[in-house]
Order: C-alpha cells, then structure tokens, then sequence
C-alpha cells in the first residue's frame, strides 16, 4: 500500500495558543480516515494546515512521499487534493454546473484562449457525470445560491471530486444536512471510494456516520493525538470514552 | 405624442450612458469593494486625453484610440496598482475617502493645466434626425444608444458565457475557494479595473459631444452613475442597466412636464424612495458579503 499523505510531528500555534501540538498520522491509498474530537481540538486548524491555507509553526506534510509543507493552496490542489468545507462555500450567482466546471479547471491558458475556448472548458461531461453521480440533475441550471443548505452541501462534495482527486478532505460533510439527504451523502461517497479508490479524509462530529463510512479513526484532543485505530478499537479506548465519546 | 417619444428616446440615450458608468461602479465593488467615488472624474478625463491628442494636431480616430489606451492604462492599471492595492488593507472606508481625493485632484488638475472653460468635442455620430414612425429622432441618441447596447451586451456575453467570465464571477462571489481551485484572482481583478476603464472612455466619448468636455462635468455624472448603481441594486450588473434607463428616462421627463428647476432634485427624490423601500435597490439582493 502506498502512503498518501503522511503528516509528521505537526505543530500549529496562533500567539501563545497551541491548536495544534505534534499531530502525526498517514492516510494509505484508498482508505477512509475519520478525525473525531471534541470542538477546538484543532480538526480545522489540522486541515487548514495540511492543505497550504495555514503554515504550520513546525512539522512536515508529505503527499506521496514529497514534502509540501508551504505550498499555496492551488499548488496542493494542483497535485490532486481537494476538500470541502465546514460552512458552506459555492459561487451563489452561478448555476450547478458551472460551479463543478468552474471547480474542475486548471484555470491556466491566457486570456485569448479563455475567451474563444468551449465555456466549458472541456468538463461539460465529467461535470453531468458528477450531476447524476449526486443527484442534483433536477438543479443542474439552478444558482447556487438558490439550493437548500443540504443540496449546497452536496455540490461542495461533487465540487471536491470534479478534478478526479487523489485525496480529498471533508471538513464535516454531515453537518446540518437533514437524515435522508445524509444517508444519500454517506452512500456516495463510499461508492466513490469503491469504484475509483478515492482516498477520504473526514473530520465529523456525527458519529454514526464516522462509525460506519471510516475503516479507521483518530482521535484528537486538546490538539494531540488521543487515540488511534478501526471504530470498534476507538469506541472501547477507555481515554477516548472519557474525554469524548462519554459526553 | 411626438415630443413624449422623442423625451423617451434621449433619455434613453443619457440613460444608456449612466447605466455605462453605474456597470463599472458595481464592478469595481463586487470584486474588490471599492467605492469609487472618483467614477464621475473617470468619465470626464478620456474626453480630455483625446482633445490634448487632438490639439496636437492628431487626426480624430487615432486621438480616440490614443484617449483609450491612455484611459485603461491610467484609469485602471495604474489607478488599481498606487492606489487601490495599497489602501484596500486597510478596508474599504480608507479606498473610499482616497477616491474621493482624487476625484478633486483630477478636477483641479483639469483646470489648472488644461482649461477652466468648456470645450467643444466631436461626436463620433453624424448629426441629423431620422424618421420613427413618423417622428423625427436625432440620430445623436438613436446612435449613443445603439453603441451602448453593443457594449452591454459585449460584457454580458463575456462575463456569462465564456470561461473567463465564470472566472472573474467566482474571483468575485467567493475569492476564498476562487483561489484554492486556482482561479488567478488578482488578475481577475485587474481585468474588471481595465473594463470599468473602458467603459468610462466609452461614456466619455459618447457624453461629452452633448454636454462639452469641462473638469466640473464629472460631478454630475458621477452622481447619476451612483443613484442609478443604488436605484437598481448595488451588487447587480443587471440592476446598474435598469437603474441608469429609468434615471435617464426619468430626468427627461421630469424636466419637460414637472419642473426644469427641480430637475436636479428627481433623481434624489427617487433614490430616497428607494432607499426607504427598497433598500437593496430594485433588482438586488440583500448583501450577502459579510464585511
């Protein structure tokens, strides 16, 4: 199995605060890792440090073996990493489908061939695929803006998955979204991750849907590494019943 | 009958113009929050460029290509690099006050080194009237309106159905993930700093022929191009459209059956209307940028 990413002995500081104090883990191709934590364990600040939109105060983010611990973050995206959001983040005043086109691009080329270029910029297709593949066909030409909290969440994911990532990271996909729309969410992306061994990293606080998507979990605390393991280990570590799951 | 459809034509026409103006003053705002309140000053300059290239015994066409150019490097590269950038950190209050300095600075440098009279400027459309329906029109107005139309609709094609359009909406709805997909907002920026400048060389070259080039003519346009902006909705290229013709149409009516005295007091009275009704203006959106 090859390591996707790999994080080693992070550290994140904002003033005299510690968010994040000597995180190390690793994600093996096509796996699904779950980060749980009570709030303000550093989940966030773990992601916005991995992706290039926090430099880290110390540490190192391997993906693939190289490090990219300071890349900006559409170099990182660039090498096939995406992620979606904790609060919801699509362009409101364009259609579905022009955000996905919009999220797949490489968005490299000069103006000219940006202008006289098809407006799809080549994606119409693997964009109506991610439109079916999330059931979003009926609201393909609607704004944005105009879905409900759960279907913008939905377009977030489809979003992450318009480049063909390698590993994508998902800042609490189930937050907010009513049940029916979860258990659609849940079985997609597994389904992704089954047929194109997409590789998933989800930070959630809905732990049913952690429990039973992750093959594995780890458990931050107070912005370390609190325990470590498949969901039937994690749910029995007596530290982790104490500070979290006993709550 | 005639009369009403010749007020409504020129008014048109004068309100084709504003909504010209009032498009680069949403611009400006939905992608880098500035205010520009030297908008006015931006219109009355490109008509001074081209009579300085003129004076210099530069033949017509060529004098308006020179005022082009000179207007997108000036009004929009330079204008967006010394000031804009600088002053955008320190939040959009600083941009707007620094506007409005260099909107009296253009002003009094117009004056001081070119002239403090009225100028005369040719008009790019031959004079003479045209037969509608039985009504004669000025071809002045049918031709600002059909050149405004071309522009409009040029913008509307390139901001919504090309790639780079869709680029230049997300660097402005959301330059957060804009950057993380790898969208080069800075130069979308740039790019709508460029078409505000272009579409003020445009005004200028079609306003000034009707009311001569002068430094204190910016006030008044600057002014319309703000109510029309905030009568049709701030955060809307459409809105700018509609609120600049219905400023247009408005003033010219207002002004033949009301009161030629009042006329500069219609437009305001209408943006207090609005403003206590409507306050997102007719066709915006209440902001959803939080600030």
């Amino acid at each position: 199995m090859t390591r996707v990413l790999e994080v080693s002995d992070l550290h994140k500081s904002f003033g005299g605060i510690t968010a994040v104090d000597g995180v190390s883990f690793h994600v093996e191709q096509g796996e699904i890792l779950g980060i749980i934590g009570p709030n303000g364990c550093g989940k966030s600040t773990l992601f916005n440090c991995i992706l290039g939109q926090l430099k880290p105060s110390r540490g190192e983010v391997k993906l693939d073996g190289e490090v990219v611990t300071g890349l900006k973050p559409h170099e990182i995206n660039r090498r096939g990493v995406s992620r979606t959001f904790q609060l919801l983040q699509v362009f409101p005043q364009l259609s579905v489908r022009e955000n996905l086109i919009l999220a797949g691009q490489e968005h490299q080329g000069g103006m000219l061939s940006r202008l006289v270029g098809p407006r799809d910029a080549g994606l119409g297709d693997v964009a109506e695929q991610m439109i079916g593949f999330f059931n979003l066909g009926h609201l393909a030409d609607e704004m944005a803006g105009g879905l409900s909290y759960g279907q913008q969440k939905l377009l977030d994911a489809a979003m992450a998955f318009m480049g063909g990532p390698r590993l994508v990271l998902l800042d609490e996909p189930a937050g907010g979204v009513n049940l029916t729309m979860l258990a659609d969410l849940k079985q997609r992306l597994a389904a992704i991750n089954a047929e194109q061994g997409a590789t998933f990293v989800v930070i959630e606080h809905n732990m049913d849907f952690v429990m039973s998507l992750c093959t594995r979990v780890l458990v931050l605390a107070e912005g370390r590494v609190l325990a470590e393991g498949t969901p039937a280990e994690v749910r029995a570590d007596a530290n982790v019943i104490a500070a979290y799951l006993g709550h | 009958m005639a009369n009403l459809l010749n007020l409504l034509i020129s008014g048109l026409a004068t309100g084709a113009i504003y909504a010209l103006v009032a498009i680069g003053f949403t611009l400006l705002w939905q992608t880098s929050q500035t205010i520009n309140f030297a908008q006015g000053e931006f219109v009355m300059m490109p008509a001074f460029f081209i009579l300085a290239a003129l004076h210099a015994g530069v033949p017509f066409w060529l004098s308006i290509i020179f005022g082009v150019l000179i207007s997108l490097l000036l009004l929009g590269l330079v204008f967006k690099k010394a000031l804009v950038d600088p002053m955008l950190k320190h939040g959009v209050l600083p941009i707007a006050i620094a506007t409005m300095a260099l909107s009296i600075g253009m002003k009094e440098s117009v004056k001081e080194f070119f002239t403090a009279e009225a100028e005369p400027f040719p008009s790019l459309i031959p004079a003479g009237n045209v037969n509608i329906f039985g009504v004669e029109v000025s071809l002045q107005s049918i031709g600002v309106l059909v050149l405004a139309i071309v522009a409009v609709t040029a913008l509307n094609l390139l901001l919504n159905r090309t790639s780079v359009g869709h680029q230049m909406q997300a660097a402005a709805q959301n330059p957060t993930v804009a950057r993380i997909i790898g969208v080069p907002v800075e130069r979308m920026i740039l790019y709508t700093f460029l078409i505000n400048a272009g579409l003020v060389a445009l005004a200028s070259v079609l306003i000034t022929p009707i009311y001569l080039a002068k430094f204190s003519s910016g006030e008044v346009l600057g002014l319309a191009a703000f109510i029309a902006a905030i009568v049709g909705g701030f955060n809307q290229v459409r809105g700018a459209i509609v609120g600049g013709l219905l400023l247009g149409v408005i003033d010219n009516l207002g002004a033949a059956y009301i009161s030629t005295q009042y006329r500069g007091a219609i437009p305001l009275f209408l943006l207090i209307v609005v403003i206590l009704f409507r306050p997102q203006g007719l066709l915006g959106r209440a902001e959803e940028r939080t600030v």
